[in-house]
Protein backbone atom coordinates (compact mmCIF):
# COMPACT_ATOMS: atom_id res chain seq x y z
CA UNK A 1 0.00 0.00 0.00
CA UNK A 2 3.11 2.18 0.95
CA UNK A 3 4.33 1.72 -2.58
CA UNK A 4 1.58 3.46 -4.39
CA UNK A 5 -0.51 5.21 -1.76
CA UNK A 6 2.49 7.31 -0.70
CA UNK A 7 0.13 10.11 1.43
CA UNK A 8 0.60 9.17 5.40
CA UNK A 9 -2.82 10.63 6.67
CA UNK A 10 -4.90 8.41 3.96
CA UNK A 11 -2.90 5.49 4.66
CA UNK A 12 -3.93 5.73 8.35
CA UNK A 13 -7.03 5.87 7.52
CA UNK A 14 -7.49 3.30 5.28
CA UNK A 15 -6.02 1.08 7.39
CA UNK A 16 -9.08 2.09 9.55
CA UNK A 17 -11.97 1.68 7.00
CA UNK A 18 -10.08 -2.03 6.29
CA UNK A 19 -10.32 -3.17 10.08
CA UNK A 20 -14.17 -1.72 10.41
CA UNK A 21 -14.69 -3.30 6.51
CA UNK A 22 -15.68 -0.39 5.10
CA UNK A 23 -17.09 -0.65 1.77
CA UNK A 24 -14.64 0.16 -1.18
CA UNK A 25 -16.56 3.09 -2.77
CA UNK A 26 -16.42 4.83 0.91
CA UNK A 27 -12.61 4.22 1.55
CA UNK A 28 -11.57 5.70 -1.99
CA UNK A 29 -14.01 8.87 -1.11
CA UNK A 30 -12.45 9.51 2.12
CA UNK A 31 -9.13 9.07 0.40
CA UNK A 32 -10.04 12.04 -1.92
CA UNK A 33 -11.39 14.10 0.45
CA UNK A 34 -8.20 13.62 2.88
CA UNK A 35 -5.91 14.38 -0.09
CA UNK A 36 -7.84 17.17 -1.67
CA UNK A 37 -4.97 19.40 0.10
CA UNK A 38 -2.47 18.51 -2.16
CA UNK A 39 -4.38 20.08 -5.09
CA UNK A 40 -4.10 23.12 -2.96
CA UNK A 41 -0.33 22.48 -2.76
CA UNK A 42 0.13 21.40 -6.03
CA UNK A 43 -1.49 24.95 -7.20
CA UNK A 44 0.51 26.64 -4.67
CA UNK A 45 4.01 25.13 -5.97
CA UNK A 46 3.14 25.42 -9.91
CA UNK A 47 4.95 28.27 -10.61
CA UNK A 48 7.94 26.69 -9.20
CA UNK A 49 7.73 23.58 -11.59
CA UNK A 50 6.33 25.68 -14.88
CA UNK A 51 9.77 24.70 -16.44
CA UNK A 52 9.58 21.13 -16.13
CA UNK A 53 8.65 19.07 -19.03
CA UNK A 54 4.80 17.58 -18.92
CA UNK A 55 6.57 13.95 -17.46
CA UNK A 56 8.32 15.43 -14.99
CA UNK A 57 5.86 17.34 -13.46
CA UNK A 58 3.98 13.93 -13.28
CA UNK A 59 6.31 12.84 -11.23
CA UNK A 60 6.75 15.97 -9.36
CA UNK A 61 3.13 15.16 -8.29
CA UNK A 62 3.51 11.39 -7.67
CA UNK A 63 6.12 12.14 -4.22
CA UNK A 64 4.13 15.61 -3.39
CA UNK A 65 3.42 15.50 0.23
CA UNK A 66 2.88 17.56 3.26
CA UNK A 67 6.75 17.39 4.42
CA UNK A 68 8.29 17.37 1.05
CA UNK A 69 5.39 20.59 0.63
CA UNK A 70 6.95 22.48 3.54
CA UNK A 71 10.23 21.72 2.84
CA UNK A 72 10.46 22.80 -0.74
CA UNK A 73 8.20 26.35 0.26
CA UNK A 74 10.91 26.95 2.96
CA UNK A 75 14.14 26.15 0.03
CA UNK A 76 11.98 28.33 -2.38
CA UNK A 77 11.34 31.15 0.38
CA UNK A 78 14.85 31.59 1.62
CA UNK A 79 15.23 32.65 -2.39
CA UNK A 80 16.19 28.88 -3.55
CA UNK A 81 15.62 28.17 -6.91
CA UNK A 82 16.80 24.83 -7.95
CA UNK A 83 14.38 22.03 -8.11
CA UNK A 84 16.71 19.61 -7.08
CA UNK A 85 16.27 20.18 -3.90
CA UNK A 86 12.35 19.42 -3.60
CA UNK A 87 13.19 16.22 -5.74
CA UNK A 88 16.00 14.59 -3.68
CA UNK A 89 14.26 14.98 -0.64
CA UNK A 90 10.61 14.00 -1.95
CA UNK A 91 13.00 10.86 -3.30
CA UNK A 92 14.58 9.80 -0.21
CA UNK A 93 11.10 10.37 1.86
CA UNK A 94 9.38 7.82 -0.46
CA UNK A 95 12.26 5.81 -0.01
CA UNK A 96 12.77 6.33 3.84
CA UNK A 97 8.94 5.57 4.18
CA UNK A 98 8.82 2.12 2.37
CA UNK A 99 12.01 1.00 4.30
CA UNK A 100 10.14 2.41 7.57
CA UNK A 101 6.93 0.59 6.84
CA UNK A 102 8.66 -2.82 6.29
CA UNK A 103 10.68 -2.05 9.77
CA UNK A 104 6.92 -1.66 11.62
CA UNK A 105 5.37 -4.54 9.80
CA UNK A 106 9.00 -6.75 11.34
CA UNK A 107 9.12 -5.21 14.37
CA UNK A 108 6.20 -2.97 15.13
CA UNK A 109 4.92 -4.71 18.53
CA UNK A 110 8.44 -4.43 20.25
CA UNK A 111 8.64 -0.41 20.25
CA UNK A 112 4.96 0.75 22.12
CA UNK A 113 3.84 4.03 22.35
CA UNK A 114 6.16 6.40 20.26
CA UNK A 115 3.92 9.16 22.11
CA UNK A 116 5.86 8.57 24.96
CA UNK A 117 9.33 10.23 23.52
CA UNK A 118 7.73 13.04 22.03
CA UNK A 119 8.77 11.51 18.72
CA UNK A 120 5.81 12.43 17.06
CA UNK A 121 5.80 15.96 17.66
CA UNK A 122 8.85 16.51 15.15
CA UNK A 123 7.19 16.74 12.37
CA UNK A 124 4.57 19.45 13.71
CA UNK A 125 8.08 21.40 15.53
CA UNK A 126 9.68 21.33 11.85
CA UNK A 127 6.10 22.23 10.20
CA UNK A 128 6.14 25.44 13.21
CA UNK A 129 9.79 26.52 11.94
CA UNK A 130 8.85 26.66 8.66
CA UNK A 131 6.18 28.92 9.18
CA UNK A 132 8.23 31.22 11.40
CA UNK A 133 11.24 31.74 8.92
CA UNK A 134 8.40 31.97 5.90
CA UNK A 135 6.64 34.86 7.73
CA UNK A 136 7.11 38.19 5.83
CA UNK A 137 4.74 40.46 6.47
CA UNK A 138 2.52 41.03 9.61
CA UNK A 139 -0.92 39.56 7.63
CA UNK A 140 1.09 36.30 7.01
CA UNK A 141 1.49 35.63 10.99
CA UNK A 142 -1.90 36.67 11.16
CA UNK A 143 -3.15 34.38 8.31
CA UNK A 144 -0.71 31.47 9.97
CA UNK A 145 -2.67 31.85 13.03
CA UNK A 146 -6.15 31.70 11.48
CA UNK A 147 -5.35 28.83 9.38
CA UNK A 148 -3.65 26.77 12.60
CA UNK A 149 -6.79 27.90 14.67
CA UNK A 150 -9.44 27.18 12.00
CA UNK A 151 -7.97 23.61 11.57
CA UNK A 152 -7.78 22.58 14.90
CA UNK A 153 -11.20 23.93 16.06
CA UNK A 154 -12.49 21.66 12.92
CA UNK A 155 -10.26 18.64 14.48
CA UNK A 156 -11.74 19.15 17.78
CA UNK A 157 -15.25 19.56 16.36
CA UNK A 158 -14.82 16.19 14.57
CA UNK A 159 -13.97 16.94 10.54
CA UNK A 160 -10.35 16.45 11.02
CA UNK A 161 -10.80 15.00 7.31
CA UNK A 162 -11.28 18.44 5.77
CA UNK A 163 -10.06 20.40 8.43
CA UNK A 164 -7.00 21.14 6.73
CA UNK A 165 -8.60 21.75 2.83
CA UNK A 166 -10.91 24.24 4.62
CA UNK A 167 -8.47 26.29 6.86
CA UNK A 168 -5.47 26.44 4.15
CA UNK A 169 -8.21 27.53 1.30
CA UNK A 170 -9.81 30.46 3.71
CA UNK A 171 -7.65 31.64 5.41
CA UNK A 172 -4.93 33.79 2.36
CA UNK A 173 -8.60 35.43 1.55
CA UNK A 174 -7.47 37.41 4.57
CA UNK A 175 -4.17 38.95 1.95
CA UNK A 176 -6.61 39.31 -0.68
CA UNK A 177 -8.24 42.07 1.26
CA UNK A 178 -5.01 43.69 3.32
CA UNK A 179 -2.96 46.45 2.26
CA UNK A 180 0.94 45.57 2.29
CA UNK B 1 -11.51 -6.38 -2.27
CA UNK B 2 -8.88 -4.58 -0.35
CA UNK B 3 -7.03 -4.55 -3.63
CA UNK B 4 -8.90 -2.24 -5.58
CA UNK B 5 -9.93 -0.10 -2.49
CA UNK B 6 -6.00 0.38 -2.54
CA UNK B 7 -5.61 0.69 -6.25
CA UNK B 8 -8.83 3.02 -6.40
CA UNK B 9 -6.87 5.22 -3.50
CA UNK B 10 -3.84 5.47 -5.37
CA UNK B 11 -5.72 6.83 -8.27
CA UNK B 12 -7.60 9.55 -6.17
CA UNK B 13 -4.59 10.26 -4.60
CA UNK B 14 -2.57 10.84 -7.66
CA UNK B 15 -5.20 12.12 -9.84
CA UNK B 16 -5.70 15.11 -6.95
CA UNK B 17 -1.73 16.08 -6.77
CA UNK B 18 -1.13 15.83 -10.70
CA UNK B 19 -4.16 17.89 -11.87
CA UNK B 20 -2.99 21.92 -11.12
CA UNK B 21 0.46 20.72 -12.20
CA UNK B 22 -0.83 19.41 -15.66
CA UNK B 23 -2.53 22.67 -16.18
CA UNK B 24 -0.50 25.40 -17.69
CA UNK B 25 -1.76 28.91 -17.44
CA UNK B 26 -1.05 31.67 -20.08
CA UNK B 27 -0.37 35.42 -19.49
CA UNK B 28 0.06 36.82 -16.51
CA UNK B 29 -2.65 36.07 -12.82
CA UNK B 30 -5.02 39.01 -11.67
CA UNK B 31 -3.18 41.03 -8.70
CA UNK B 32 -5.99 39.50 -6.26
CA UNK B 33 -5.30 35.80 -7.08
CA UNK B 34 -1.31 36.29 -6.96
CA UNK B 35 -1.58 37.39 -3.68
CA UNK B 36 -3.70 34.99 -2.82
CA UNK B 37 -1.12 32.45 -4.06
CA UNK B 38 1.33 34.25 -2.25
CA UNK B 39 -0.31 33.29 0.84
CA UNK B 40 -1.08 29.68 0.69
CA UNK B 41 1.76 28.15 1.68
CA UNK B 42 1.68 29.40 4.53
CA UNK B 43 -1.79 28.89 5.25
CA UNK B 44 -1.63 25.25 4.42
CA UNK B 45 1.81 24.63 6.76
CA UNK B 46 -0.16 26.30 9.62
CA UNK B 47 -3.20 24.48 8.84
CA UNK B 48 -1.34 21.29 9.15
CA UNK B 49 0.00 22.21 12.71
CA UNK B 50 -3.19 23.49 14.41
CA UNK B 51 -4.65 19.84 14.71
CA UNK B 52 -1.43 18.68 16.17
CA UNK B 53 -0.97 21.32 18.38
CA UNK B 54 -4.92 21.59 19.14
CA UNK B 55 -6.24 18.34 18.97
CA UNK B 56 -3.41 15.48 19.38
CA UNK B 57 -4.73 11.84 19.18
CA UNK B 58 -8.62 13.95 18.56
CA UNK B 59 -9.40 15.41 21.58
CA UNK B 60 -8.74 18.57 23.04
CA UNK B 61 -5.14 18.96 24.68
CA UNK B 62 -4.11 19.43 27.78
CA UNK B 63 -1.41 22.18 27.37
CA UNK B 64 1.97 20.50 26.63
CA UNK B 65 1.77 20.97 22.87
CA UNK B 66 0.77 24.44 22.79
CA UNK B 67 3.12 25.25 25.47
CA UNK B 68 6.15 23.28 23.19
CA UNK B 69 4.76 25.09 20.39
CA UNK B 70 5.47 28.77 22.29
CA UNK B 71 9.08 27.43 22.87
CA UNK B 72 9.20 26.35 19.22
CA UNK B 73 8.31 30.16 17.72
CA UNK B 74 10.61 31.60 20.41
CA UNK B 75 13.61 29.45 19.62
CA UNK B 76 13.13 29.22 15.71
CA UNK B 77 12.41 33.34 15.47
CA UNK B 78 15.58 33.41 18.03
CA UNK B 79 18.05 31.02 15.73
CA UNK B 80 17.10 31.66 12.36
CA UNK B 81 17.44 27.98 12.25
CA UNK B 82 14.73 24.63 12.19
CA UNK B 83 17.07 22.67 13.69
CA UNK B 84 17.28 23.76 17.97
CA UNK B 85 13.47 24.61 17.38
CA UNK B 86 13.25 20.54 16.86
CA UNK B 87 15.32 20.02 19.47
CA UNK B 88 13.34 21.77 21.53
CA UNK B 89 9.87 21.10 20.74
CA UNK B 90 10.18 17.40 21.29
CA UNK B 91 12.24 17.74 24.55
CA UNK B 92 9.44 20.04 25.48
CA UNK B 93 6.49 18.09 24.53
CA UNK B 94 8.23 14.61 25.84
CA UNK B 95 8.43 16.75 29.17
CA UNK B 96 5.32 19.22 29.18
CA UNK B 97 3.46 15.17 28.80
CA UNK B 98 4.84 13.81 31.82
CA UNK B 99 2.73 16.44 34.22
Amino acid sequence: MSLLVFAGASQFAMVRLFSESAPTAIVIASVLFINLRHALMAASLRSQFQGLPVLGRLFAAFVLTDEAFAMATGHFRRGGRSLAYYVVFAISLYVLWNVATLGGIVLGDAIGDPRRYGIDFAITATFIGIVVLAIRHRSDAVIAVVAALVAGGLALAGASTIAVITAGALAPSIAVFTRR
Amino acid sequence: MIWIAIVGSALATYLIRSIPFAVTIRGRLPEAASRYLDALPVAIIAALVGPAVVAPAGALTHGAEPLATVLVIATVAWRRSLLPGVIVGVLAVALFRLF
